[in-house]
C-alpha cells in the first residue's frame, strides 16, 4: 500500500534534478516543503528567446547544470552533504536532455555515497499539487488531500487523466491520441504567426478576443466517452481557416484575438467534455479530488473550467501553490522523490537509465 | 540620480544623458523601463550591473518606427505582419538582429527583440537620440513589478541606485502587463530547408479521409515490408502543418504491427517503438522544433540506421541532406502530403528522389 499523505519536519532533504525538455531546473525539499525550486528556462532566456532548440538544448543542459543545482543548494541553505537523497527524472522526455540530469545526479550520488531516486516525470506533475510553501505557518501544513484521487497532466508533451488509487498506483483513464493540448496551443499560435512555444502568447490575445467568432468542429464530438483526447482535426481546421482567412486580406489584431479565443475555446471544451465524461463512467464513489499540474494548467481560463466541471461532478480541483510548479520544474520530482524515499525505493547509480518513453502506469 | 516629474522634462536633457551613456528610467504603457544606448558598450555594460543579470540574457531595445526597426534586423513578412497589426503598442517582436548594437543587446544566437511602444515620451526621446535605447524593465532580475518609481527603488541597493542618472516620474502606471513576446524566427524555415526534393517516378493517390490516409500508408508499407530487419527503411514526410504527417506514421505503425498509441513526437522529438513479435524497432521522429543543422546528430538517427530499424521522419524536407547522406545504407522513401481544395482532401505523392 502507499502511505499516506503527511507533512511533518523530520524528513530528509532530497535534492532533485530535472532536465527532461527545455528547462534544466533543480530543486531542494524537506518532506513536502519546497526549500527552493530554480528553474532556467530555455524559452524565456534565449532573447528573450531565440528559441527551443531542442538539441542545442543538450549542450545548454549541460552548460547551466552545476549553477542551476548550487543556487538550488544554496538558496534552500543546504549542502551536499546534509542531503537524505538524490533525486532524477529519468523519463518521459528528450533522451538526450534526460541523459544530462541523470549523469549529474548519479555522479553526486556515487560521490556523496546518497540513495538515489529515479522520478517519473509524469507522476511528478500529478503530484506537484502536493507541495507545499515554506513560508506557511506549520499548523496550516496539514492538508488532507488523501488518495483516491483523480489526477490530470495537461503539458506541452502530455494530456492525460488517471484515477490513482495511492501514491504510485495509476490507472489511465483518457489519454491524447495525437497531439498534447499545449502542442495544440501552441502549433495554432504558430499558424497566427504569434512564434512558438506560443501557448502563453495564445492566452493574451484570446483574453481580448471573443470565442464564438468563428466555429470550429469540437473534436470527437458524441464519442468523448471513449478516453481520448484528440486535437489533430482541430488544428487542421483551424489550419484551413487561418489560410483562407489570410487569402482574404492580411489578419487584423481583432481577426488574431478572435481566432485565437475561439481555438482556446473549442481545445478546453473537448478537453472538458472529455475528462468530465471518463471520470463519471469511471464513477466519482469515495473520490474527493482531482489533482492538476503541467505547463498548461498555469491558463487561467483553462482552471476556470476545470473548476466548475469539478463542482458539477461534486469532486474538489487541486491546482499547485505556486505558478513555478505548473510548468516543468524540480521540486516536483522532489515531491514525488519524497514518496519514494518513504517506501524505500531507490536505484543503483550505475544502474539509473533515461527512460524517453516511460508511461505513467510503468514501473521504473 | 536625479528625479523629474514627467511634465517638467525637456527631451534634450534626456538625449545628453543617453548620449554620456547614462541610465534613464522611463514611463511605458507598460511598466517603468530603464534605457541606455543600445550602441554604446560601456552602457550596457553598466545596465547589466544594475539589473545584476545572468550573463548571455539579452535586452530588447525601444525604436521609433519600422524604418529605425529594419537598420537593426531582417524583417520576415510574418514579422512585418505583426508590426502592422500591433506596434505600436504592448508587444516586443523578436527577428534575426544585424549585429549592429553593443554587445550583449542581442541573444547568443543573434536574434534581437524589439518594440516601439506607444508612449509618445519614449518613441520622441529615441526619434531625437536617432538610435534605439533598451527597453528593458527598470526592477532588477527576479524583482517586483515597477509600476511606480518606489517599486523599483525600495527593492535595490543603494550602489544600484548610484547607477541610475534620470529617473523620468510619471507616477503610478495603470496596471497592464509586461509587453507580449513574439518570436518570428521561427517562420525562417529557409535557413534549415537543405534544398528542395524532388520525388522521381513519382506514385499519387487521392485520400478523401484521415482513414484512407491511414490505408495509404499500410499499402506503402506492404511494398517495403520485405526489407524489414535487412536495411533500415526511411519514410521521409512532408507536409505543412495539418496536412496528415502523424496521420500517415499511425497507418505505417499499425501495418508494421507496433501496439503501442502512436502520437505527436512534437515535444519529445523522438518516440521508440518496439515491433511486435520481432526485435525489430520503429523509430518516430519530428524535426520541426529543430534549427540548427549542426545538431541533428545528437537525434542519433546514424545509431538507427545500423540498427536497421523503421524510420518516419516528419518534416523530412528541413533536413534532407542528412537523410540523403544515408541513401546508401537505407531505403529512403520520400512521401508528400499535399492539401486540396476539398477540406479533408490530401494528395500523398511517394517515391525516391
Amino acid at each position: 500500500m502507499g502511505c499516506r499523505i503527511i507533512n511533518h519536519t523530520n524528513f530528509m532533504r532530497i535534492l532533485a534534478i530535472d532536465t527532461s525538455c527545455d528547462e534544466t531546473s533543480s530543486s531542494v525539499t524537506d518532506g513536502l516543503t519546497v526549500l527552493s525550486n530554480v528553474v532556467w528556462s530555455q524559452s524565456k532566456i534565449h532573447s528573450k528567446f531565440g528559441g527551443v532548440v531542442p538539441s542545442t538544448a543538450r549542450r545548454e543542459h549541460e552548460r547551466k547544470i552545476s549553477w542551476v543545482v548550487e543556487k538550488s543548494l544554496k538558496s534552500s541553505g543546504s549542502r551536499y552533504g546534509s542531503l537524505g537523497a538524490v533525486s532524477v527524472t529519468v523519463g518521459p522526455g528528450l533522451a538526450i536532455a534526460l541523459g544530462v540530469g541523470i549523469n549529474f545526479a548519479r555522479t553526486i550520488a556515487e560521490k556523496y555515497n546518497k540513495p538515489l531516486i529515479a522520478v517519473n516525470h509524469l507522476e511528478s506533475h500529478i503530484l506537484s499539487v502536493l507541495a507545499q510553501n515554506k513560508n506557511l505557518k506549520r499548523s496550516k501544513k496539514i492538508h488532507t488531500y488523501q488518495p483516491p484521487s483523480f489526477g490530470v497532466v495537461v503539458s506541452g508533451g502530455n494530456t492525460l487523466l488517471v484515477y490513482m488509487k495511492h501514491v504510485g498506483n495509476y490507472q489511465v483513464l483518457a489519454q491524447t491520441i495525437d497531439d498534447a493540448l499545449g502542442e495544440s496551443l501552441d502549433k495554432s499560435a504558430r499558424l497566427l504567426c504569434l512564434g512558438y512555444p506560443g501557448g502563453a502568447v495564445l492566452e493574451k490575445f484570446a483574453k481580448q478576443g471573443s470565442q464564438n467568432s468563428y466555429s470550429l468542429p469540437l473534436p470527437m464530438l458524441g464519442r468523448e466517452g471513449v478516453g481520448q483526447y484528440s486535437y489533430s482535426g482541430l488544428k487542421t481546421a483551424f489550419a484551413r481557416l487561418v489560410e483562407d482567412l489570410k487569402q482574404k486580406s492580411v489578419l487584423s489584431k481583432t481577426q488574431i484575438c478572435d481566432l485565437a479565443a475561439s481555438y482556446q475555446n473549442t481545445a478546453f471544451e473537448h478537453f472538458i467534455r472529455v475528462t468530465q465524461k471518463a471520470i463519471t463512467k469511471y464513477g466519482v464513489h469515495d473520490t474527493k479530488y482531482l489533482f492538476v499540474g503541467g505547463g498548461v494548467a498555469a491558463n487561467v481560463e483553462l482552471r476556470k473550467r476545470i473548476r466548475k466541471m469539478c463542482k458539477e461532478i461534486s469532486i474538489s480541483p487541486v491546482f499547485p501553490y505556486s505558478k513555478r510548479l505548473y510548468g516543468d520544474n524540480a521540486a516536483m520530482v522532489g515531491i514525488a522523490a519524497n514518496f519514494k524515499y518513504q517506501m524505500g525505493k531507490f536505484v543503483k547509480p550505475e544502474k539509473v537509465d533515461r527512460m524517453p518513453d516511460l508511461k505513467i502506469d510503468q514501473i521504473i | 540620480m536625479r528625479t523629474v516629474k514627467e511634465k517638467n522634462i525637456k527631451i534634450q536633457d534626456v538625449v545628453n544623458i543617453l548620449k554620456s551613456g547614462g541610465l534613464v528610467v522611463y514611463p511605458t504603457e507598460t511598466v517603468y523601463g530603464i534605457g541606455v544606448s543600445a550602441v554604446d558598450n560601456k552602457a550596457i555594460e553598466k545596465l547589466t550591473k544594475y539589473k545584476k543579470r545572468p550573463i548571455g540574457k539579452p535586452y530588447s531595445i525601444a525604436v521609433s518606427d519600422i524604418s529605425m526597426a529594419k537598420k537593426y534586423v531582417t524583417l520576415n513578412p510574418a514579422a512585418e505582419n505583426i508590426y502592422k497589426t500591433f506596434l505600436p503598442g504592448p508587444v516586443t517582436v523578436v527577428s534575426n538582429g544585424k549585429h549592429k548594437l553593443a554587445k550583449g543587446v542581442e541573444s547568443e544566437t543573434g536574434t534581437l527583440g524589439i518594440r516601439i511602444p506607444s508612449y509618445k515620451l519614449v518613441t520622441d526621446i529615441v526619434n531625437r537620440f536617432g538610435s534605439p535605447i533598451t527597453a528593458t524593465s527598470a526592477n532588477a532580475s527576479y524583482k517586483k513589478r515597477p509600476y511606480k518609481i518606489a517599486d523599483i527603488l525600495t527593492n535595490i541597493t543603494e550602489k544600484q541606485k548610484s547607477l541610475i542618472d534620470l529617473i523620468i516620474d510619471a507616477g503610478t502606471l495603470p496596471k497592464n502587463e509586461p509587453s507580449t513576446v513574439i518570436d518570428t524566427t521561427y517562420d525562417e524555415i529557409a535557413i534549415l530547408r537543405q534544398g528542395s526534393v524532388y520525388i522521381q517516378n513519382k506514385n499519387e493517390i487521392l485520400s478523401r479521409s484521415p482513414e484512407e490516409t491511414k490505408n495509404c500508408a499500410k499499402e506503402l508499407w506492404q511494398k517495403y515490408e520485405k526489407y524489414t530487419g535487412k536495411r533500415a527503411i526511411v519514410f521521409a514526410l512532408m507536409g505543412e502543418m495539418g496536412s496528415g504527417k502523424t496521420i500517415f506514421t499511425k497507418g505505417l505503425a499499425i501495418a508494421m504491427g507496433v501496439d503501442d498509441l502512436i502520437t505527436s513526437p512534437t515535444y519529445n522529438i523522438v518516440n521508440n517503438y518496439q515491433m511486435k513479435n520481432s526485435t525489430n524497432k520503429f523509430i518516430h521522429i519530428d524535426v520541426w522544433r529543430i534549427n540548427n543543422t549542426g545538431e541533428i546528430s545528437d537525434l542519433n538517427i546514424s545509431q538507427n540506421i545500423n540498427d536497421r530499424s523503421v524510420l518516419a521522419i516528419e518534416w523530412a524536407d528541413k533536413i534532407a541532406d542528412t537523410i540523403r547522406g544515408f541513401n546508401e545504407e537505407a531505403i529512403v522513401v520520400w512521401v508528400k502530403i499535399n492539401n486540396r481544395k476539398k477540406v479533408n482532401e490530401r494528395s500523398i505523392e511517394w517515391g525516391v528522389e
